[in-house]
């Protein structure tokens, strides 16, 4: 069996044949559709006369159309599955069948994290626990928190929230954490580490990011996928945004959640078995993981080479590449995640997808890859190299404007093709060109506003034709503004990765707690500029060359205030007052939310590291239940200290923890004994012995008891 | 209550120095407890007491230690010894004063078990119980899997890009010269497009 494909014994009925068709259609249609367009913009050309703009006109054109018409045949196809071939549609979840019979294996959720809000995450996992358990399963699943955290305050945290969690559900042998010396290789390091341990234990993984939620039903259905096909390697799920408040989010929010479907559907319509992974929301098949996806180093240093950053698409592809299947299961309706709250966030993590995208190029040229595999991986690399290409495109479309409109030259005295075989003069063809582009560009969004309308128990569930027609409205607007932002960051990421810079692991920031003016002017000042600078040029070109322009030229010149705005909660609350923007899940929230918007049993009064006067670290030491819960999870092995160590302790009791660096702060934390004496030293020493921190510490207990 | 008591017939005189003293201490060991968070003031008031009996006992045997400092001992040795005789097993010192905390915590000492709190036993079925099995582990006992990379199998024109590649990052002569080829190549085409 060719990797990847599917035999006539597949427990899913299609055959290899349909599915080869499949591809063929799809692919097929882009292809030729594009090929028309470009031979068409050729054509046009070639009467206008000869121009040095020409060629890398086309050649680019040739590149964003295909990639225009490939991303809108997802929602043709998506549209046309979700219309007229419902009952054809091909689902893997329908192997989960109906049956309530015990899962016959053991699974793990596990969740890696990094410097996050624990409390928030926590509760995740609480309702995650709390809905499974309500499926009467919870005995199949054990629950992982794997910290990468490397705020050390932050660390002692997240153990406290973890033990008040486990003493709330009664979770201690079912709910695990632990955390990283070294965060070797990131989360794919995290998620590897987690397998060679632990793995065995576990037919799947539900891997889960720290802001995924999912709804314990739809978990044990992919369980149960699970174990009717063994030869599934990976179970995707798609996502849906929530909790979004700014308007940034809310905008990603609805449109995620009114175009998402369609285009879900559409990339259902021809990877099927060959799909992709997203790195999180998805159950994976913990033997042939380990068998197969440990990563191999790339060529070269980072930014190219070395470690791999956007592990996921590679892991599938090695899964895939060993013949194990990889499916979206597009119908699961219980997975959330949060976005980025501000378009500066946003880019942030743009930045660290883009180099990691880009690595894959290497992945192109990997032998024994199907096609499929292939496939996403140009998709994925093109999501960003699009960006510049873009750029080029329309800075070569400013040039030939430029000279047309400082020459005084009239188009040949000769017709071209599809004016002599259609009798179109070039300016209508030049017309039809655009708005059939401008189609392509637009058409998801309107097919996905047709079926929402038109299909009753979607209009419902989004309030309304009113509500849906406002929204979308709103939502077209921004993204247009966005559009050229996002090209322009894309560029300069582009430009920045080919200059040899690497990116770091920065954590992501979930709040929205909007964008500051000075930010946003910092952050935004080069689109700001090259807009302001395109303007005058283009009115310098001609008026109506300027008015054509105008969308990408207002993105960019008001990219500073559109960037503030949009990250505001007070607006995006606003909206949603409104009713404007709103999701499904906000009209009717699934109990899941409820339960995640309820769940708080990581926080209590006796157990607790966030005081202002003894957080983290300070309260590892002076808190005898925070020191109790933190040596508990230590190496029991190392019980002796040797005079260094010793030193480190008496030095952060007299000098207080903040004359150690980091270094030696997170060494003595891994070192039972000399915690165990930083706890004895901190209460029983003399006044001049200890360092001002830890008399406020013990004070603020008996503050609070006595208030 | 059940906490012994003595009177305070039985305190001697203190001067200033020493009742600034054994205010310190007090506050130490009051402290202390409330880090264990016993909210109850009266059985808090109860236990310092009781506890600052014992420490002054001391004090005529080891009159170089602070009030506070013998204070406080005696707090930690007093729970010690307590968690032991409710744990029923032998622990070596300082291991004991870890676990002790981990179960008052875990057995839910501060919420539900104030008043059993430093008590002579009888205890509560339910309270002694709940201490015994308060354990927490970070993870299950391991089933380790092996994950071992695989190397990346390049095709020929992959193979020959990785070889430059690598050639680039070990010597920077060959990553300028590069640079510099593909520079001039940017700007012949720049040439070719607009001045040719």
């Amino acid at each position: 069996m060719i990797p990847g494909e599917i035999n006539k014994q597949h427990p899913i009925p299609i055959t290899s044949g349909r599915v080869k068709a499949r591809r063929i259609i799809f692919f097929g249609s882009v292809l030729l559709t594009n090929a028309v367009a470009v031979f068409w913009l050729a054509d046009l050309f070639w009467t206008e006369g000869n121009h040095r703009a020409h060629v890398p006109l086309l050649i680019i054109f040739a590149i964003l159309n295909g990639l225009l018409v490939l991303g809108s045949y997802h929602a043709f196809f998506g549209a046309i599955e979700m219309s007229i071939r419902k009952r054809h549609a091909v689902s893997i979840m329908r192997l989960a069948g109906e049956g309530t019979a015990n899962l016959s294996s053991r699974y793990a959720v596990v969740m890696p994290v990094y410097n996050e809000d624990s409390g928030k995450f926590c509760a995740r996992i609480e309702a995650i626990y709390r809905s499974i358990k309500a499926t009467g399963h919870l005995g199949s699943f054990d629950f992982f928190l794997l910290s990468d955290t490397r705020d050390l305050d932050l660390w002692i945290i997240e153990e406290t929230a973890w033990t008040n969690l486990c003493r709330r559900l009664d979770g201690f042998g079912k709910i695990y954490y632990r955390r990283r010396r070294t965060n070797d290789n990131r989360k794919a390091g995290n998620i590897g580490d987690f397998v060679r341990k632990w793995g065995g234990r576990y037919e799947g993984m539900l891997v889960l990011d720290a802001d995924s939620l999912m709804d314990g039903r739809d978990i044990v259905r992919m369980a149960r996928v699970m174990e009717a096909h063994p030869k599934l390697g990976i179970l995707q799920t798609p996502p849906k945004l929530i909790r979004g408040t700014s308007v940034f989010t809310r905008l990603q929010q609805f449109s995620m959640s009114i175009y998402g479907p369609l285009f879900i559907r559409g990339l259902n319509y021809w990877q099927l078995s060959g799909g992709s992974y997203w790195g999180h929301n998805a159950m994976i098949r913990v033997q042939p993981f380990s068998d197969f996806c440990e990563l191999p180093a790339l060529p070269g240093r980072e930014p190219f080479g070395g470690r791999i950053l956007s592990h996921d698409f590679v892991e599938a592809a090695l899964m895939v590449s060993q013949g194990w299947e990889v499916w979206l299961g597009w119908d699961i309706e219980g997975t959330y995640e949060e976005a980025p709250p501000t378009l500066i966030d946003h880019l942030k993590r743009d930045r660290r997808w883009c180099q990691g995208n880009l690595q894959h190029l290497w992945l192109i040229f990997a032998r024994k890859l199907p096609l499929t595999v292939r496939i996403h991986l140009f998709m994925g690399i093109m999501a960003y190299l699009g960006g510049p290409i873009w750029f080029l495109f329309l800075a070569f479309g400013t040039w030939l404007a430029w000279d047309y409109s400082h020459s005084n030259l009239t188009p040949l005295p000769f017709d071209g093709f599809v004016e002599r075989w259609f009798g179109i003069g070039p300016t209508e063809q030049g017309l039809i060109l655009m708005t059939a582009v401008a189609v392509l560009l637009f058409a998801p969004k309107i097919l996905a506003v047709v079926r929402a309308v038109l299909v009753p128990e979607v209009r419902r569930s989004f309030g309304g034709i009113l509500a849906i027609l406002k929204s979308a409205l709103i939502e077209t607007f921004f993204s247009i503004l966005f559009a050229p932002v996002m090209m322009l960051a894309h560029t300069f990421m582009v430009l920045s990765i080919m200059s040899g810079k690497a990116v770091g692991w920065g954590n992501q920031n979930r709040e929205a707690d909007g964008t500051a003016w000075t930010d946003a002017l910092r952050f935004h000042a080069a689109p700001t500029l090259v807009g302001i600078a395109w303007t005058v040029l283009a009115l310098e070109i001609n008026t109506s060359f300027a008015i054509w322009m105008s969308p990408i030229l207002a993105g960019l010149v008001l990219s500073v205030p559109v960037s503030v705005w949009t990250s505001r909660t007070k607006y995006g609350i606003a909206l949603m007052e409104d009713k404007v923007l709103l999701t499904p899940e906000e009209f009717a929230p699934p109990e899941i939310l409820h339960l995640a918007l309820h769940a708080e049993d990581a926080v209590h009064v006796a157990l607790d590291a966030e005081s202002a006067q003894r957080r983290g670290v300070i309260a590892a030491i002076v808190d005898p239940y925070v020191n109790g819960v933190h040596l508990s999870l230590l190496d029991k092995e190392h019980a002796e200290m040797n005079s260094v160590e010793e030193a480190l302790a008496i030095r952060c009791l007299k000098e207080g923890p903040d004359s150690l660096s980091t270094e030696e702060t997170g060494r003595l934390l891994y070192l039972l004994p000399a915690m165990l004496m930083a706890h004895r030293g901190v209460w029983l020493g003399n006044e001049d012995e200890i360092h001002e921190v830890w008399k406020t510490a013990i004070e603020s207990y008996r503050i609070r008891s006595l208030s | 209550m059940g906490v012994p008591y003595k009177s305070l017939e039985t305190l001697r005189e203190l001067g200033e120095v020493e009742l600034q003293e054994w205010e310190e201490a007090y506050a130490t060991v009051e402290a202390y407890l409330c880090s264990l968070r016993v909210r109850n003031r009266l059985l808090l008031a109860e236990l310092v007491r009781r506890i600052l009996w014992n420490a002054s006992a001391r004090r005529a045997i080891e009159p170089e230690k602070s009030a506070r400092v013998l204070a406080i001992e005696e707090t930690l040795r007093e729970i010690g010894d307590w968690t032991q005789e409710v744990l029923g097993e032998e622990l070596e010192n300082r291991r004991l004063a870890a676990r002790g905390r981990l179960a008052l915590l875990l057995a839910g000492m501060p919420d539900k078990w104030q008043g059993v709190f430093l008590m002579p036993a009888p205890w509560p079925e339910a309270f002694v119980d709940a201490m015994r099995k308060s354990y927490i582990a970070a993870g299950p006992s391991f089933a380790e899997l092996t994950m071992v990379p695989r190397p990346l199998e390049l095709n020929v024109l992959g193979s020959g890009a990785a070889q430059w590649w690598e050639t680039m990052d070990r010597r920077p002569i060959v990553r300028k010269m590069s640079a510099a080829v593909g520079l001039s190549v940017i700007a012949g085409l720049v040439w070719f497009i607009f001045f040719s």
